[in-house]
């Protein structure tokens, strides 16, 4: 564990130090990807503008989601930047490089990247949830707890996934289009849903874990609700992290022959 | 062979090019299918919640079909600007001089090629949706006809935005977050996500003279409520700002040229 802990230390900073050798780059997009995301806002406040609440929810209610699930994904593509590229160094073949070295292979391969954009949705989730909401300060370590919890939701989920290519062989664009889809179903409020898509946001794409619940325990905070949340995580990551493993089994290797940097 | 028919050349191969790949179109289209279920849930409780049959003079059914109309055109878009600025980096450009077309329209046609494939299968996946969400209802002959005259002058103008975008990397080392406000300008002022009419009234105003809105707002609005008045119009809106951009991409290209250092190897 402290191993692990090391080695996602070590190359958060070594990615960090490798981005700001192009800092004009870094800079741009951070600040593109801030922008991107208040802009995604304008669509509720001038829905909003023409009604009150949607099932429950208003206009404050869906800033908290966007904040958590913006601030959760970037920690998510900060820190474990090839979240969304697992099935493909699977399918590639790429996995051999992480397997002749004597670290954790999944935590290696997870924190071998780093998403550059990622900064811009992270601040940009701490920042909307600070600037826009009142009373946030308040509730920050809260804020920042429920942010990595759903950042965990959509690594292990992406892991997951990701997984089913050493089974099904090419599936990068089903794997790419699940967790896509956990990302736009998670952005809205659970409650505007039918009742059969709400089952399936729960059990099957676990949107309702990255934004609503989050929002919802923000706003009217249950302890049994957040030990739940807790405990749906830890038993998700298990989970992901048991099927990789047990697909890893399977894995062939390529023969392609590589230069790293 | 004239310029116009090798232009129409190019676009005629990447749109055979593209339709090799139509599986992989067709699992893309997934997301159509996502996008256009929440709007199907989403509209349908704002109506509910509303308690009235009409919103800013939309009816739940002409919501539905503007926005399948305009989430048609815009998951169709070009994605011109990462290959030009790709070319841009690795010095590619060097091969592309010597043929006799001049770069950015070669692009413009390729894009429009590529973008006809995708079109038809997002226009029967997100039609689909709508029409098992809320049924037929909405849209006209006419209307469906001006649609796709519109669609196809807003994916021209689309592109030269596109092609704007990727000559960038000439002056800029990262252009993907000028493409993100971009993308989202046509989800706000460009009337993707909301038709024009739900904004407040100065917003209305300058978004009608943005360019934006003549690729999303318009072909959709033309389909759910045609009449001649308001179309011919959108259409002159369409042609000038294709005129415009024209020239200036014409400009940029060569302004860029002299910028260009092709080295050996």
């Amino acid at each position: 564990m402290a191993k692990s802990l090391r080695l996602i230390l070590m190359y958060l900073r070594h990615n960090l130090m490798s981005a700001l050798a192009y800092r004009v780059a870094f800079m741009i997009q951070i600040v593109g990807m801030m922008l991107n995301n208040v802009m995604l806002l304008f669509f509720w406040t001038v829905l909003f503008n023409r009604l009150p609440t949607l099932n429950g929810w208003g206009l404050e209610g869906v800033i908290t989601i966007y904040a958590i699930v913006a601030f959760g994904y970037g920690v998510a593509v900060v820190v474990f930047g090839n979240t969304f590229h697992v099935a493909e160094v699977i399918a590639k073949g790429d996995l051999d490089y992480y397997l002749a070295l004597p670290a954790d292979p999944l935590t290696h391969l997870l924190v071998s990247r780093m998403s550059i954009a990622g900064w811009g949705d992270l601040f940009f989730g701490l920042l909307i949830y600070c600037i826009a909401l009142p009373a946030a300060w308040r509730h920050l370590p809260l804020f920042l707890f429920l942010g990595l919890l759903s950042g965990l939701v959509f690594v292990a989920f992406n892991v997951l996934v990701g997984s089913l290519v050493f089974w099904l062989g090419q599936a990068q664009n089903l794997s790419s289009q699940l967790g896509n889809a956990l990302l736009t179903f998670s952005l809205y409020p659970i409650d505007i849903f039918p009742g059969v898509v709400r089952v399936l946001l729960y059990v099957l794409i676990p949107a309702a874990f990255v934004g609503s619940i989050p929002a919802k325990l923000l706003m009217e905070f249950n302890t049994f609700q957040l030990l739940e949340l807790t405990i749906f995580v830890i038993v998700l990551c298990y989970v992901a992290r048991l099927l990789f493993m047990f697909g890893l089994r399977r894995y062939e290797s390529g023969n392609l022959v590589t230069a790293r940097g | 062979m004239s310029l116009l028919s090798r232009y129409w050349f190019v676009s005629r191969i990447s749109a055979r090019q593209q339709w090799a790949y139509r599986s992989e179109v067709l699992v893309r289209s997934v997301s159509t299918v996502l996008f256009m279920g929440i709007f199907v849930a989403l509209w349908r409780t704002a109506f509910s919640v509303s308690q009235s049959t009409e919103l800013s003079g939309y009816s739940l059914v002409d919501m539905l079909w503007y926005l399948a109309m305009t989430e048609t055109v815009a998951l169709s878009s070009s994605r011109a600007f990462q290959e030009i600025s790709d070319a841009v980096k690795a010095g590619d450009l060097a091969y592309t001089l010597t043929r006799p077309m001049a770069y950015p329209f070669l692009q413009v046609a390729n894009s429009l090629g590529s973008s006809a494939p995708r079109f038809l299968i997002n226009l029967v996946t997100a039609s689909a949706v709508v029409a098992v969400g809320v049924g037929l209802g909405a849209g006209s002959l006419g209307g469906a006809l001006a649609f796709l005259v519109m669609a196809w002058l807003a994916l021209l103008l689309d592109a030269l935005i596109a092609v704007l975008i990727g000559m960038l990397a000439f002056w800029l080392e990262e252009v993907l977050p000028i493409y993100w406000i971009y993308q989202k300008l046509l989800f706000t002022v460009g009337g993707l996500f909301l038709p024009l009419e739900f904004f407040p009234g100065w917003l209305q105003r300058l978004s009608q003279w943005l360019p934006f809105r003549f690729i999303t707002n318009a072909p959709a609005r033309a389909f759910v409520a045609f009449s001649f008045a308001e179309v011919l119009p959108m259409v002159a809106g369409q042609l000038v700002y294709i005129g415009v951009l024209l020239a200036v991409v014409s400009l940029v290209w060569k302004i860029a040229r002299r910028r260009l250092v092709l080295h050996g190897g």
